[in-house]
């Protein structure tokens, strides 16, 4: 299954090296990927290799040591500190392992603020949005309360709304279900895959829990910083980069 | 929205919100006290000179303060009252003596004498009667605040000054001396009293006419008295005022006070602060990640440092006033000039955001992709 509409992420010859005290060790070999868009995508691999840092790289919170990073036919490579929060801030949503949400700010605020982190008035339109996508995901009634005092399977949800609320283009999470029981974690991933598919955006999920594999469209294993495997089986040449 | 998250955060991380807000009070309150006490020591000093109503002081020659001058000829009153700038010429004498109290003590005292009916330089408000006290040539007045440590003399009461007899007249106000306790008399009964020779006097004032040029009628009489100080009531406000906290260590030791509070202030800020960031750095590799650009965190964090020291302001500029109010009219000198609570904000605020850069750096260190487990 080759889908005909061009990727929206292209990933060409991605490295990426740490240098761990002693000695530069490549953690992600040459990998050359393609994400499209109606399609969720699940990153797997075992601990260390190479699956968060692949994610933390198509979201522009690492750099890749080598390669490219384009992004709707523009590379992105080399963009500004700047330019990637911008970046990330319009076309990135992002769901963390854990929810990660603002003690302080309300469930309502917490959504927001992915829109008004470079300031600026939130609009009513937005604020009406963001109502809108908590009802969908069941927080009609949370709005208006403090992280502290949902479950972990509402602040997940909250996450959820947080990245929806941008409309973005992709949205990358990382082991969202690792923290939540088996019921919450069936139904984040099945708010993920309907983001997805009916939504038609690019949703990519790490996860080493093979409960959530049924609900990708496109499994991707790593080993050892390494595509070993892809359901897809497109190849990417080389020579693209 | 940064502001309003720089709000809420503040207001979630109470125990370190308060822990700044309490270091902008201490730099409000304790630097505000220690400037009012201060200025009311210049106050001191200089405060035969601020109320004289004279314009210009002529003393004798080389200056350097108005309680350093020698004396003064008669000849020199003839001279001046005769030129048109002038409005009138009034001598003042400065002695000091021996106040004789009821129980039999004495207190030190700096006696000024001055003259009938005009009294310049004499006291300008009263707590008991009235300046109508000068004109009987016995009668002297004491300060209020002073009435203590002459023992409670009762208005009306007859004691001594070195050995001359003296009537309490009146009760002035307002009238406190940084080099002694003040005593004001008639010229003639401190004449008496200080032992001067005839024709001689500590100063004489002048008071220009209406309409005159105050700078070119100084240089005038400083061109036709060469060998006295010739000097402007201000000037000579300024010269006392700088010579007594130049030379006894005043202007040290509240100068080191005050930085001590600004700096106590400053590091109860900075690791408050600091801390409160430390706290909320994964929030801040949030923000990051969801798209806040370092400029952004910079400008959460400054607003934060500029809620609480506006809040810090409101609350240490209300204590200052209780405080001012409390010890107005008592004997510990308080007094704000109108141009220092500006300034004093002013610099509360950049103490506050001196305070928050290292709390800046921390948070601009935080990494986005550090949210990524």
């Amino acid at each position: 299954m080759v889908a005909s509409a061009p990727p929206v992420l292209a990933l060409r010859n991605i490295c990426r090296d740490f240098f761990d005290g002693r000695q530069l060790r490549r953690v992600l070999q040459s990998t050359n990927l393609n994400i499209y868009a109606g399609e969720l995508t699940i990153l797997a691999g075992p601990s260390g290799s190479g699956k968060t840092t692949l994610l933390s790289i198509m979201g522009t919170v690492l750099r890749p040591s080598e390669g490219r990073i384009i992004l709707k036919g523009r590379d992105i490579t080399d963009v500004s500190d700047e330019q990637a929060a911008t970046l990330r801030l319009q076309e990135y949503g992002f769901v963390f392992q854990q929810p990660l949400l603002i003690e302080g700010l309300t469930t309502q605020e917490n959504v927001l603020l992915a829109l008004g982190i470079q300031g600026g008035r939130v609009s009513p339109e937005c604020r009406h949005r963001s109502v809108e996508i908590l009802t969908s995901l069941g927080l009609g009634d949370a709005l208006h309360l403090q992280p502290r005092l949902l479950s972990g399977g509402q602040k997940q949800r909250v996450s959820i709304a947080r990245a929806l609320i941008k409309n973005p283009s992709l949205i990358l999470c990382d082991e969202p279900t690792s923290s939540l029981d088996a019921e919450n974690g069936q139904l984040v991933m099945e708010i993920l895959k309907g983001i997805a598919v009916q939504e038609n955006r690019v949703v990519v999920v790490v996860s080493h829990d093979a409960r959530v594999f049924p609900f990708g469209d496109r499994l991707i294993k790593l080993e050892n910083g390494q595509v070993v495997s892809d359901t897809r089986g497109e190849p990417v040449p080389p020579s693209e980069s | 929205m940064r502001s309003l998250v720089a709000w809420r955060l503040l207001l979630h991380d109470r125990s370190s919100t308060a822990g700044v807000l309490l270091g902008v009070v201490a730099i409000v309150f304790l630097v505000g006290q220690q400037l009012s006490i201060y200025f009311g020591l210049l106050n001191y000093m200089s405060v035969l000179v601020d109320h004289s109503g004279a314009d210009v002081w002529v003393m004798s020659s080389r200056v350097t303060n108005v309680d350093a001058g020698g004396l003064v000829s008669v000849r020199y009153w003839d001279r001046l009252v005769g030129l048109p700038e002038v409005a009138w010429v009034e001598p003042i004498l400065i002695g000091t003596g021996l106040f004789r109290k009821p129980d039999g003590g004495f207190e030190q005292v700096r006696v000024v004498g001055v003259r009938q009916p005009r009294l310049a330089g004499g006291p300008w408000a009263f707590f008991q009667g009235d300046s109508r006290a000068l004109l009987d040539v016995e009668n002297i007045t004491v300060d209020r605040l002073d009435l203590e440590k002459f023992g409670q003399p009762p208005l009306g009461s007859l004691t001594e000054i070195n050995a001359q007899r003296v009537r309490v007249g009146a009760i002035n106000e307002g009238a406190r001396g940084f080099q002694g306790t003040l005593v004001f008399g008639s010229l003639e009964k401190v004449k008496e009293i200080a032992g001067t020779p005839p024709g001689r006097y500590s100063a004489l004032l002048v008071k220009f006419a209406p309409g005159v040029d105050h700078t070119q009628a100084l240089q005038r009489l400083q061109a036709l008295l060469p060998n006295l100080t010739v000097m402007s009531t201000a000037e000579l406000s300024r010269l006392t005022r700088n010579y007594y906290v130049t030379n006894t260590g005043i202007g040290g030791s509240f100068g080191f006070s005050t930085s001590v509070a600004v700096l106590v202030g400053v590091i109860i800020i900075m690791l408050t602060m600091y801390a409160s960031v430390l706290n909320r750095e994964r929030d801040f590799a949030v923000m990051r990640a969801l798209g806040a650009r370092r400029r952004d965190i910079l400008v959460l964090v400054i607003s934060q440092a500029l809620i609480v020291s506006l809040l810090g302001l409101l609350v240490g500029f209300f204590l200052l006033a209780l405080f001012l109010n409390v010890v107005r009219g008592s004997t510990i000198p308080s007094f704000m000039p109108l141009v220092v609570p500006p300034l004093h904000a002013g610099v509360t605020v950049l103490c506050s955001l001196l305070g928050s850069l290292l709390a800046v750096r921390q948070a601009l260190k935080a990494e986005p992709a550090s949210v990524f487990h």
